[in-house]
């Protein structure tokens, strides 16, 4: 059997051996053991076949043995009389498809001349025109595929072809007629997009058009099973380009788009609004002034009266996008001509502003403001002179307000095109006059006036004059100094001298404006602000005033800049050190430690970067430290207060913490002394017996430790230090924080200054005598209480040793007298911690929550099922205090089992934090896995209203109870009624639907809550599923 | 666009300029005048809490306090409501005033019924619209409030061109109650208060 026989036989069986056997016949051809034209000899008798379809499979096998013949084996003579052949067969209507795919492999072998290529696309125009008559869309696909080709490589052949041959556009552009599959049609955009961008058109310009724009807009949405994986705006973007790609459209173009913008669809406006504007883009100043202002009088409705915000945005974009392509030949005619009607409409709509429309008004200015120099000094002299007119003339604030918002905005405008002081704008280095300055001064002097005199509950209006003056200082070399330390001046006496109005918008963003202003004019600020502020912070309070906090507050906030902080922080501690010697008020030491300690935060990364260089440690460390010290004359009053000497701790902490272990070793040596100078056995934790008193200073301590490096020498031997914590936390007479301070040097030294292979021993000298941590007779607050820190510091390490200590910690549960105590501590163990973090060189291992939930929580609900009842509620408040720090992607594969204790959590009496944190858990499972929740559904929705009211509907409160005990906090209440909102939205309909009715009227109790929070909730709440009940109506 | 509306270009109030209640809030809270910038500072979670000594109470230290349904309240409930018209709320558009609202006490100690006033002034005199927002008012206000609340809104004298008509319509229970049985009605109003906090 010859291998055309073979070939036609396989070609409907199996695809792949067809392939193989025209794989031989082209190795054979190779080779040489067959000549091409044998080849077509044996393909002759098939080829005048009557069958069509046998026809078609012999050019395929023509096609495919082609593409198998290596490079260069074809002669140009074989390949020209191939092509020939070839273009022979197209009379025949089978297998075009394949004769196309031939014609590409033939010329993958060989370049064809430019006669050549003009045989093929005569012969494709005239015997397959018009390609819509082959039904199958790949057969159509193999031909377009060859033109295409075409036109990317003979490009010049075919627009001699064009320009020599009369109607040779009509035909080539009539050829696609009709084309609907979406594979097909982006290549014929492609093809067409060639002759529009490169040929000379003239008179088929129309047709051209036409014949894409027939498709405008698709509609196109790709079928669920689409192999090509083309979408609908792959086709949009194609189309665009091609209705954008030559002035020549435009007679056509813009008439038809603005047609079609009355449409009633959306997206169809979309379409048209994103084609106009680049369209705008790609025609040119020349084209686009003969339609400008058209455009602008159909595109100003979608803004004026705006359907959907984003046509609305897109309109704006194709405003601005005409102004820019005009501006292209400078501030000519043409510019001038379209800004002229813009400006004149935008003028009308200020005179009765605010309204929407003069807002609409101020965001076409903003937009087209924005373009270039030439636009926004246009714009400017053309509207800034009435806007300052009609301000003059305004009767109401409402209406200045409005005015001003839009001057605003165009000064926002001004600097993005020429700058601010620190950035140069899109003009570049050397822009063109600016024609604010005009306006400069009577811009200054409106807002100004209007800041400095208008009554403080003209909010708005204030904030307003407030935002143009902040960006009439950014505005790159606009004002002098002088202006600058005017306006700078109006900011910090609203900050410090004026009262108090409402939500204090006014005073907030002339601080905030103090800080923009300071990184444009660091200088300046320094040498204006500064002296206020400081001369109303006094070296000695007179304690009845507290005025100094804010004008405190405001001052700290500009450490945020950069340029400023250093001075920042140098005067916040000058003034420091001077009231500390005046005596001052303690509310007022601790009101500048405050500041500092902001100042210091805003900038924590400057210090990390440079340790070393400043000046901080002996500046502001040392003074402090031996102020905490000492018992002399500049120890402050306010150094006995607990809290004061947490402040003094975290400035500390900051500064020390990034430097090198060096430094750091200086400090660790008087991590107890605190460079007193006094011996270290008489510092606490090693003197256990020292007055409570002397106590304080291990607040202080616990910060040093915290910022220490793990490498650091500590002062005292590891094991003697941890075993005097212990026994120094389990004091009687100390105060609550010198304790927990203690314990939580305990959790630094277990998580930092334990080495990894030490951690066994040093947990076995703690549980072997004498100080038998976990024996069960030896258990008392206390003692839980040095458990849990240590626990914490081995947690976060995630230390093997748990998985042997969580066990003795859960069978404490039961202990009937202390089982409560020691389950308030699980909440402890993953609660976040502002020591215990990277910043401070713990060891915080990524795993530690997963760790301690595999360990701790399935065995929790193992134990309470076996529990006794009594010894029950300690179990699910130890759970909740675990489950409270977990993220829900941790508990979610357990969740379901958990549901049942979760539940029981709700009906506890007087644990309030347990049933917040079960309900917020609930809430994440309503969120992420409302599945689970379903067939508690009854339950949950009972126990939620029970808890939304604060004395639930099973224990009443009783008249002469305790107090009332067992009321429901408020936020328990406003979280329980936040959790019942979600379960209609989450769960199934069938399953809430019964719940309604109970629901709604149970709820109303809670619309007359006495927390406004609490009511709050209950409206949203009570809408939803008052809601629920009106889509049942619907179906 | 549009081109059915009463009033196509209507007056806008910045939100800065409503009235709200954080503002009292705020100042009431501190009585150094600070804005607290320095509470910061100390995190929430600072290790000289101890959870031991008896559970950090998860609530506000004034529990006991009876936080009354006042005139800003009301206008908080309705103030979010969007208008028909455009997509604006009634507070913005100044078509419910916090001095528009009153909240009348029992008239006698034995009754525990209050009644909320609510007058409604359209932005137009000649809105078709007024019935439909009050409507909205109304409905929003009986879902939202405890039921020892009754309600009754009504157009400000003067402001509309019919109000005695719009006023009688809002006032008749049963007119209220068939217009609410009204299938596209009621989803113009659903539409209208989807906007609501």
């Amino acid at each position: 059997m010859s291998n055309i026989q073979q070939y036609l036989l396989d070609y409907d069986r199996n695809k792949r051996e067809a392939s193989a056997t025209a794989e031989k016949t082209a190795t054979r051809l190779t080779a040489k053991e067959l000549k091409l034209l044998s080849l077509i000899e044996e393909l002759d008798e098939y080829l005048n076949s009557d069958d069509g379809a046998t026809r078609g499979k012999t050019m395929s096998y023509l096609a495919e043995v082609l593409s198998f013949i290596p490079q260069k084996v074809l002669s140009i003579q074989q390949r020209n009389l191939l092509c020939d052949f070839l273009l022979s067969r197209l009379d025949d209507s089978e297998g075009v498809g394949f004769c196309a795919r031939a014609l590409m492999a033939l010329e993958e072998r060989g370049k064809w001349d430019d006669n050549q290529v003009t045989k093929i696309i005569e012969a494709l125009l005239n015997n397959t025109h018009p390609l819509q008559q082959y039904r199958l869309q790949s057969e159509r696909y193999s031909v377009l595929r060859l033109i295409d080709a075409l036109m990317a490589k003979y490009r010049h052949a075919l627009q001699a072809l064009h320009d020599s041959t009369p109607g040779f556009m009509t035909r080539f552009i009539s050829y696609f007629d009709g084309e609907k599959d979406p594979r097909n049609l982006m290549m014929v955009f492609s093809i067409l997009r060639v002759p529009m961008t490169e040929w000379n058109i003239g008179a088929d310009a129309q047709e051209l058009f036409d014949a894409v724009f027939n498709y405008f807009p698709i509609t196109f949405r790709p079928p669920p099973d689409d192999i090509y994986g083309i979408t609908a705006q792959d086709l949009k973007d194609r189309l665009r380009e091609c209705v954008s790609s030559t002035a020549d459209f435009a007679p056509y173009a813009f008439p038809a788009l603005l047609d079609k913008l009355d449409s009633t669809s959306m997206n169809t406006k979309r379409d048209v609004l994103t084609t106009i504007t680049s369209c705008v883009a790609e025609y040119g100043p020349r084209t686009i002034t003969l339609y400008s202002i058209t455009l602008w009088d159909t595109l100003k409705f979608e803004i004026l009266n705006v359907q959907e915000e984003d046509l609305a945005v897109e309109a704006l974009n194709g405003l601005a996008a005409i102004a820019r392509t005009l501006s292209q030949q400078g501030a000519n005619g043409p510019l001038q001509s379209y800004l002229r009607p813009i400006t004149k409409e935008c003028n009308e709509h200020l005179e009765d502003a605010p309204t929407k429309q003069s807002a609409a008004a101020a965001r076409i200015l903003r937009t087209v403001a924005a373009v270039s120099p030439e636009v926004t000094n246009i714009v400017s002299a053309n509207v800034l002179p009435n806007l300052f007119l009609l301000f003059q003339n305004a009767d109401t604030m409402s209406k200045r307000r409005g005015l001003l918002e839009v001057l605003v905005q165009l000064i926002k405008a001004n600097v993005d095109l020429f700058g601010s002081w620190r950035a140069l704008g899109l003009a570049g280095e050397a822009p063109p006059k600016n024609a604010l300055v005009e306006f400069r001064d009577q811009a200054l002097e409106i807002m100004s006036d209007g800041l400095n005199s208008a009554p403080v509950n003209e909010v708005s209006f204030r904030l307003a004059c407030l935002d143009g003056l902040l960006q009439l200082c950014k505005t790159r070399e606009l004002l002098s100094d002088q202006a600058i330390g005017d306006i700078i001046q109006l900011f910090h006496s609203i900050v410090i001298h004026e009262d108090s109005y409402g939500k204090d918008e006014v005073k907030e963003a002339a601080i905030n404006g103090l800080v923009d202003i300071a990184h444009q004019k660091p200088q300046v600020v320094v040498d204006k602000a500064f002296p206020a502020f400081l001369a109303e912070l006094p070296d000695k309070d007179d304690e009845t005033s507290k005025g100094y906090i804010t004008v405190l507050e405001a001052f700290a906030k500009l450490a945020s800049e950069d340029k400023i902080f250093d001075t920042v922080v140098l005067r916040l501690k000058n003034k420091f050190s001077s009231a500390v010697k005046q005596d001052a008020s303690s509310p007022y030491i601790v009101a500048l430690l405050s500041a500092l300690l902001y100042a210091l935060n805003q900038g924590s990364e400057r210090l990390q970067k440079d340790p070393e260089s400043s000046p901080y440690y002996h500046d502001i460390v040392l003074p402090l430290l031996s102020r905490t010290a000492t018992s002399d004359a500049s120890h402050p009053k306010a150094f006995d207060n607990e809290p004061t000497l947490d402040l003094v701790g975290r400035i500390c902490n900051l500064i020390i913490r990034s430097q090198t272990l060096e430094h750091q070793n200086n400090v660790a040596s008087e991590l107890y002394t605190l460079f007193s100078e006094k011996p270290q056995t008489d510092a606490p934790p090693l003197n256990a017996t020292l007055a409570p008193e002397a106590g304080k200073t291990m607040i202080v301590s616990t910060h040093l430790l915290a910022s220490l490096r793990k490498e650091a020498t500590l002062p005292v031997e590891l094991q003697l230090l941890i075993s005097s914590l212990v026994e120094y936390s389990q004091q009687p007479e100390l105060s609550v924080p010198v304790r927990s301070a203690s314990l939580s040097q305990l959790s630094l030294l277990f998580n930092k200054f334990v080495p990894t292979p030490a951690v066994r021993s040093q947990i076995d000298f703690l549980l072997n005598t004498p100080i038998e941590l976990f024996a069960l007779e030896k258990l008392d607050p206390p003692r839980i209480r040095v458990v849990f820190a240590v626990l914490k510091g081995i947690v976060l390490r995630n230390s093997p040793l748990l998985s042997s200590l969580y066990p003795k910690l859960l069978s404490f549960l039961s202990h009937p007298q202390y089982g409560t105590v020691v389950a308030h501590g699980f909440a402890t163990l993953l609660q976040p911690d502002d020591l215990l973090i990277k910043a401070n060189h713990c060891q915080i291992s990524g795993l530690h929550r997963q760790k301690t939930f595999a360990l701790l929580v399935p065995s929790i609900a193992e134990s309470h099922r076996s529990a006794s009842l009594d010894a029950r509620p300690n179990y699910l408040i130890a759970l909740s205090g675990v489950l409270k720090w977990l993220p829900f992607d941790i508990i979610v594969e357990e969740v379901g089992q958990l549901i049942p204790l979760l539940l029981q959590s709700l009906d506890l009496k007087g644990e309030d934090l347990v049933k917040e944190a079960a309900i917020s858990t609930f809430i994440s499972i309503l969120q992420e896995r409302p599945k689970l929740a379903e067939e508690h559904a009854g339950s949950l929705v009972n126990r939620l209203i029970d808890n939304s009211t604060p004395s639930s509907s099973k224990h009443p409160i009783q008249v002469g109870a305790a107090t009332g005990s067992i009321s429901t906090p408020p936020r328990v209440r406003s979280t329980a009624i936040k959790c019942l909102a979600l379960v209609p939205e989450k769960l199934k309909r069938e399953v809430v639907l019964k719940y309604r009715r109970h629901v709604v009227t149970k709820l109303s109790v809670a619309l007359d809550d006495p927390k406004r929070e609490v009511r709050s909730a209950a409206v949203k709440c009570r809408r939803i599923w008052l809601d629920f009940e009106n889509d049942d109506d619907d179906d | 666009m549009e081109l059915d509306k009463d009033n196509a270009n209507p007056t806008i109030l910045n939100p800065s300029d409503l009235p709200s209640r954080r503002r009292e809030l705020a100042v009431k809270k501190r009585e150094d005048g600070g804005t607290g910038l320095f509470d910061e500072l100390i995190p929430a979670y600072t290790y000289l809490n101890d959870p031991f000594d008896g559970p950090v109470s998860s609530s506000d230290s004034d529990d006991d306090s009876v936080e009354d349904i006042d005139e800003q309240e009301i206008y908080d409930l309705i103030s979010s409501i969007s208008d028909p018209e455009h997509p604006l709320s009634l507070g913005s558009l100044a078509v419910v005033n916090l001095p528009d609202i009153h909240i009348q006490p029992p008239t006698n100690p034995l009754s525990s019924i209050s009644t909320v006033v609510v007058e409604i002034t359209p932005t137009i005199t000649h809105c078709s619209l007024a019935t439909v927002i009050g409507l909205g008012v109304r409905v929003r206000l009986e879902q939202a409030l405890p039921p020892r609340f009754r309600v009754d809104v009504r157009v400000k004298k003067g402001t509309h061109s019919t109000d005695d008509q719009v006023n009688k319509q809002l006032g008749d229970k049963e007119r209220v109650a068939a217009a609410l049985e009204n299938g596209t009605l009621m989803g113009v109003i659903r539409r209208m208060l989807a906007t609501c906090e």
